[in-house]
């Protein structure tokens, strides 16, 4: 493969943020993907620092971020670093056409499609929950058929909440759908189409009237703008929001198309379904890492590594008996003792599980450490979930981490 | 034989192959990779009655390079569409596509006359009858294989050889792309071979359910390549499916001895030439280009885990202007859009495609998959070209 600066190994929002935060240095980027991230099948939203380690909800994310103990990603990566990559990413959705909204300045409760709130940041436009907090009332929309989606459930959680309006009601949509069952992504293919934005129009408004607050799965198009945000709004005079789903939760599709498109016109070289198993190292720095298919090795030489491989579920991190390991470059990866400290035996206590921590640690320029602190490899880098210190799940933080240590990555590298 | 490859349960129902299918978002007949696939593959473990539900996969592949967890899913259809179809008759309109060699070897003596017969008003209802799509016409035979050409080049000897694989579509539809390599090998000082008994990869085979003879066609390959192979020759094609097939899909199907190591010699001809390139060995005195071209990575190129090597060699040619069309699967995958019940679900996978060759207004449609180039030509009238044919004007 040919020579290069910069080699991005993983095709999620940490990768597809350092290649294209390197990129804009003039690095040449090569991104190497096993698969597409869950970028592409999540929310789209970037949440930040959701709850507290007590589990108390967190009002204002980047003062809190002051109190993070000194291992946490976004301690590591510095205050001044972490509102960059924030305006980083605004202004790559900006210029891609799908202008996000918020800040880290302060926690965003959006509806889920399970009547609950969570905690965000950074939103489409097409999500932002200010008119239903602003409403007297609300229509849920919801279609035929769609599955993990029931107005019922939503309008029922929705109703407890205090900012929300009391009287909520439902307006079904018929997008005579025959054959296997309807999904967000097939609503949103059927908008796509101009006729079928008219029938769902039409539809809609035997239900609501000009100026009511509409919630709506996430389906208003598959493509990264507010086109079919914009036609139904100026077609029935009511305000949209997009509630965030299960997968394939199609918000989260357009920020993946977005970024691809954004770090190719951008020059950077994307290697799909290869999967890198080991590195090239020479007295302390990687020279290359090597991509294995069926056939046989590729080898990828570069003068910087960005490891974004994600963690445990995507292959970024492997746990045995007693011990895990990052597979790549072999990093350690500490762990407690005895394995029966590794989780919390009560999976639905609402507690936090101890592995949803574990990861790499980094040097203060994100380089993975042995365990006396000391960078294994003077020019890679580890990004997102790969790295220790934090727990996504729990705190709610994982595109937002993955934002703030790929950009940081993505302009240290040489 | 790769068979570990099949494990279903590493796929985690994420959804990711679901958004990618190119044919799931065509119709809502299918099913979608995630179910027909992983998901239905563990019901047909206890050899529950074979199903046909994966018979509307077009085996394009975009499931396999979405994936997170390496499941290959276009796999999994293959296998259950063979085990369908080993308990039941296939269509003769089936067989007549996946034995392309045969009827290739059959109609050649006859051109033109052949062409004339397939492609008259008569026998193109009679096709239809048959299950054929009757507006897609089926590329013209040549009267001069690619095979028959060669033998009748005269190459000039060099002490570094290279084995070219030409496969059906190349050897009777469009032998120039192997003219057109061989010229640009021998530009940078590499022989050419091309060994005796090679035939079809056996793709299309796999691809309408008829897994022996896609085994015989993989063992006479391999057999075929044998010596080269054991002597470190490289292995290229220019056609993405029989490069594909060469290094992967008959390592994860058949367990044939010899697969494994060919694979680890065969490239695709950009590839090849990239590495080359990469190395210091290719030619730097480039003949100034012009033109501009839209560039279509095929699914099976995109599949191969290289990156797209023909648009970078396309890109670093001096005076050509290249963009990469990025609009997703055309929507033939070799043998599927020729058929009458898939023609409108092939045709709306490409119409993305189709919109951006229209919108480009560019010279010519580059890319390296002959059905690709056949389908972006009939739906759209575009001139098409492999990018080797680009690079031989360079080189010579």
């Amino acid at each position: 493969m040919s020579a290069c600066d910069v080699v991005v190994i993983g095709g999620g929002l940490s990768g597809l943020v350092a290649a294209a935060a390197a990129a804009e240095r003039d690095k040449k980027v090569v991104l190497i993907a096993k698969g597409v991230g869950a970028i592409a099948v999540g929310s789209g939203s970037i949440d930040v620092l959701g709850y507290e380690a007590g589990g108390k909800p967190v009002a204002r994310p980047l003062a809190e971020m002051g109190k993070l103990p000194s291992n946490h990603p976004y301690a590591r990566a510095g205050k001044q670093a972490t509102a960059k990559a924030f305006e980083f990413f605004l202004d790559l959705c900006e210029k891609g056409g799908f202008p996000y909204s918020g800040s880290a300045d302060v926690a965003r409760w959006v509806p889920t499609a399970i009547g609950t709130l969570k905690p965000t940041c950074f939103l489409p436009r097409s999500m932002d929950p200010a008119p239903l907090e602003a409403a007297k009332a609300a229509v849920v929309v919801g279609f035929r058929g769609l599955k993990d989606y029931y107005p019922e459930l939503i309008i029922r959680g929705l109703m407890q909440v205090p900012a929300y309006p009391k009287r909520f009601r439902t307006v079904i949509v018929d997008p005579e759908m025959a054959g296997r069952d309807v999904n967000a992504l097939d609503i949103a293919r059927w908008l796509d189409t101009e006729s079928g934005r008219h029938a769902c129009i039409e539809q809609m408004l035997t239900g609501i009237a000009p100026g009511n607050v509409v919630l709506v799965p996430p389906v208003l198009g598959t493509v990264p703008n507010y086109g079919v945000l914009e036609e139904f709004e100026k077609a029935t005079t009511c305000k949209f929001i997009e509630i965030t789903g299960m997968p394939p939760a199609i918000t989260g599709l357009r920020l993946y198309d977005l970024l691809v498109s954004e770090i190719k016109k951008r020059g950077v070289r994307i290697v799909e379904h290869a999967t890198v198993t080991r590195a090239v190292v020479d007295n302390g720095r990687c020279t290359a890492v090597v991509t294995h298919g069926v056939d046989r090795e590729r080898t990828h030489p570069a003068r910087s590594f960005i490891l974004a491989t994600g963690g445990f579920y995507s292959g970024g991190l492997e746990a045995g008996f007693g011990s895990a390991r990052e597979p790549v470059f072999g990093l350690p990866v500490k762990v407690p003792e005895s394995q029966s400290d590794w989780s919390n035996a009560f999976l639905l206590s609402g507690g936090a599980q101890p592995f949803a921590r574990f990861g790499l640690d980094v040097d203060a320029r994100l380089r993975p450490t042995d365990g006396s602190g000391k960078a294994v490899f003077e020019n890679v880098y580890a990004v997102g979930r790969t790295l220790s210190g934090f727990d996504d799940a729990f705190e709610k933080s994982g595109n937002g981490v993955a934002v703030v240590t790929g950009y940081r990555a993505g302009t240290l590298v040489a | 034989m790769k068979g570990y490859l099949y494990d279903s349960d590493r796929c985690m129902a994420c959804t990711s192959c679901t958004v990618v299918c190119p044919v799931a978002a065509a119709t809502r007949e299918f099913l979608g990779p995630k179910m027909v696939g992983p998901a239905l593959s563990r019901f047909r473990r206890p050899a529950l009655a074979p199903d046909l539900a994966a018979d509307l996969c077009s085996n394009c592949k975009n499931c396999d390079i979405s994936c997170p967890s390496g499941v290959p899913i276009s796999t999994l259809n293959m296998l259950s569409k063979a085990e369908y179809y080993r308990h039941h008759r296939h269509r003769l309109r089936d067989w007549v596509l996946s034995h392309g060699q045969l009827m290739g070897n059959l109609a050649t003596p006859f051109v033109p006359l052949s062409n004339l017969a397939i492609a008259n008003p008569i026998s193109r209802t009679m096709l239809g009858a048959f299950g054929f799509a009757g507006r897609m016409p089926l590329p013209a035979y040549v009267r001069k294989t690619f095979r028959k050409q060669f033998r009748a080049l005269r190459q000039q000897s060099f002490p570094q050889k290279v084995v070219f694989f030409p496969g059906c579509y190349i050897d009777f539809y469009d032998p120039g792309v192997g003219l057109d390599f061989v010229a640009v090998m021998q530009a940078n000082e590499y022989e050419v071979v091309v060994p005796r008994g090679l035939g079809c990869c056996g793709t299309p085979m796999v691809a309408n359910g008829f897994p022996g003879a896609a085994e015989r066609a993989v063992r006479r390959n391999v057999r075929a390549l044998q010596e080269w192979t054991d002597a470190g020759v490289p292995v290229v094609a220019c056609c993405t499916s029989c490069s594909l097939t060469l290094k992967q899909e008959q390592q994860e199907l058949f367990d044939v001895p010899g697969a494994a190591e060919l694979a680890a010699r065969v490239y695709d001809a950009t590839e090849f030439l990239l590495e080359l390139r990469d190395r210091g060995k290719l030619k730097t005195d480039l003949k100034q280009l012009s033109g501009r071209y839209l560039y279509h990575a095929p699914c099976h190129l995109r599949d191969q885990g290289i990156g797209r090597p023909g648009f970078e060699m396309l890109g670093s040619l001096p005076g050509l202007e290249i963009s990469d069309a990025d609009a997703g699967c055309c929507g033939l995958s070799g043998s599927y859009g020729f058929k009458g019940d898939r023609y409108e679900v092939a045709q709306a996978v490409g119409d993305a495609l189709f919109k951006k060759v229209r919108a480009s207004g560019a010279d010519a449609v580059i890319s390296e998959c002959g059905t690709c180039r056949h389908q972006i030509t009939v739906a759209t009238g575009a001139k098409t070209l492999h990018p080797i044919s680009v690079m031989r004007r360079a080189f010579e």
